[in-house]
């Protein structure tokens, strides 16, 4: 088989190019500068130790991100949110809320609408409360017409593979604007 | 006096020599130029609700999201829009084969991008496509089955099928070999160690709080039946301890000549089925197509002597055979030992290589081997 050419190869960089002999007879070979080669090994080391961090790392990682555990769980939760307000009232976010604002539309995201009823864990229970946690954070954060609300607290009711519940009560950072 | 010594002949090549050819080596990227092709129409679906969301005027950061890393700045969401729509453009450009150097990188960075806005973004289907489109982008997939392949060809005179037009670096392609054949050992292995999967317990619940999309989905005389049976305790005490088998077997058998088709089919069937009962979005024709990277890395290494060549060269994406067309002859393939397959196993050995009816194929011939 013919040597190819660098210049007779228009997806070949300049430095790439398949040389005759070196490996078996009959064979050619991929002649590439030495630190480039160091550099594309390096490369893939890298990519496979990270990966295999990665899958590690998932055993400890509510969420699993990369590590490929899909269908891990048959759990389900529910949560009770309610506005706490800077006068001690504990407001459901289904009631009437300052500045108009709907707990749906903020997080617009159906593994957190409609709170109040159970739903199936997406991707495990971890990463359901882990994110109505963050959520509630972000809720706090993103509803200035709110004067009130001092801060959004979550029970959740959770049954892991049928087995609970479990109980929790998550809070979100105090608001500035109900101070 | 003198000594004289040997160098050792090396029959077998060392396992630094095996990793040297997969680094230096050239061989056929056919199977990552395949997979291109299916990967276009695949990100523009998994792009879609996004591109829907911009068209609507809302991005990422008008509702709840959630950063990866603390360290890094608010994106705007001008820049999301920038991202899906580049993506989805480059995506075109990627499955034509069009300029295949500069739109494959810049689809995986646009599906990258996108899917790094915020955490909530993240599938474990969404983490595959990226490894598919990062070997892609990688390796030199334009190189066939490509406008490039054809501009290419325009302006050095030569023609498909010439030796050598799909020869190219490949360690993107083992590379990705070793993380898809991962991802199945990664799945199945979680699911062993856990007793309630394993035992049956969570896919039992699964179909007792989805038994009425069953209902809805299975025609009414046989509903009930169909509702007991999948609701039964006992059956996925049996059925999970093999969905989890079948995982591992993927991962482990896909590796050894011997055990890749039945691999392969068996990836199939556990596609298929997944696809049927959750939504996965696009992972099931992702993972399915990415199945002919495992195709041995060569090509017209075997002759198919056939009297009419029009299918089988339409069908032979993969550039498995030589094909050669006699009028009047027998079915012939030559192995790549050199072993003549005449009859049943020609037709077994040249139709089980064509990507698109290997499934049947598969399921004809071991139908056959069952029956006495």
């Amino acid at each position: 088989m013919p040597a190819r050419a660098a210049a007779d190869a228009p997806h070949s960089s300049g430095v790439e190019q398949h040389a005759p002999g070196a490996g078996a007879a009959g064979s050619e070979r991929i002649v590439r500068p030495r630190w480039r080669a160091r550099l594309v090994r390096g490369f893939v080391a890298v990519v496979l130790v990270g990966h295999a961090v990665l899958l590690v790392r998932g055993y400890a990682d509510p969420h699993k991100f990369f590590a490929f555990q899909p269908f891990n769980e048959s759990s389900t939760w529910r949560a009770d949110i309610v506005r706490v307000t800077a006068d001690g009232r504990r407001v459901p976010i289904e009631e009437p809320w300052p500045g108009g604002y709907d707990w749906d539309e903020l997080v617009r995201w159906g593994v957190l609408e409609r709170p109040g009823t159970m739903r199936h864990a997406y991707s495990g229970l971890g990463t359901s409360l882990d994110f109505l946690d963050d959520a509630l954070d972000w809720v706090a954060d993103h509803t200035p017409e709110d004067d009130e609300t001092l801060y959004l607290e979550a029970t959740t009711e959770a049954y892991r593979n049928t087995r609970g519940p479990e109980v929790r009560v998550y809070r979100s950072e105090l608001r500035e604007e109900a101070r | 006096m003198s000594a004289t010594t040997t160098e050792p002949v090396r029959d077998e090549p060392t396992l630094s020599d095996r990793i040297d050819d997969v680094f230096d080596r050239p061989a056929s990227v056919r199977s990552l130029a395949v997979l291109r092709l299916a990967l276009g129409p695949v990100v523009v679906v998994h792009l879609w609700p996004f591109l829907a969301d911009t068209l609507a005027g809302t991005t990422y950061e008008d509702h709840f999201w959630v950063r990866w890393w603390g360290f890094v700045p608010e994106v705007p969401g001008a820049v999301q829009v920038a991202l899906v729509w580049t993506g989805a453009v480059a995506a075109v450009g990627l499955s034509l084969g069009w300029r295949t150097r500069l739109v494959a990188p810049i689809t995986f960075v646009c599906v990258a991008g996108n899917l790094f806005l915020s955490q909530h973004h993240f599938r474990h289907n969404r983490a595959f496509l990226l490894f598919l489109l990062a070997a892609v982008a990688l390796a030199d997939s334009g190189r066939v089955l490509s406008l490039d392949a054809r501009r290419r060809r325009a302006r050095t005179g030569t023609s498909p099928g010439d030796p050598g037009d799909d020869l190219g670096t490949v360690w993107p392609l083992w590379l990705l070999r070793i993380l898809a054949a991962s991802v199945y050992l990664a799945s199945g292995f979680s699911k062993l160690i856990d007793p309630d999967w394993s035992g049956g317990l969570v896919l039992w619940d699964r179909a007792v709080r989805h038994q009425h999309l069953v209902r809805e989905r299975v025609p009414e005389p046989i509903a009930d039946a169909v509702v007991d049976l999948v609701t039964a305790r006992w059956v996925h005490t049996i059925t999970s301890p093999i969905a989890v088998a079948m995982e591992l077997f993927i991962g482990i058998a896909i590796w050894f000549g011997r055990t890749r088709l039945a691999a392969i089919w068996v990836a199939i069937f556990f596609h298929l089925s997944i696809e049927l009962s959750a939504s996965v979005e696009v992972f099931s024709l992702a993972a399915i197509v990415a199945l002919v990277i495992w195709a041995t890395p060569s090509t017209r290494d075997r002759v198919a002597v056939v009297p009419d060549a029009t299918w089988v060269r339409r069908l032979d994406w993969l550039a498995r055979f030589d094909v050669r067309e006699e009028p009047g002859a027998e079915l012939r393939v030559i192995d790549r030992d050199g072993t003549v397959h005449t009859g049943g196993t020609a037709r077994w050995v040249l139709w089980s290589r064509l990507p698109l009816v290997f499934p049947f194929v598969a399921v004809a011939h071991a139908l056959r081997r069952v029956r006495p």
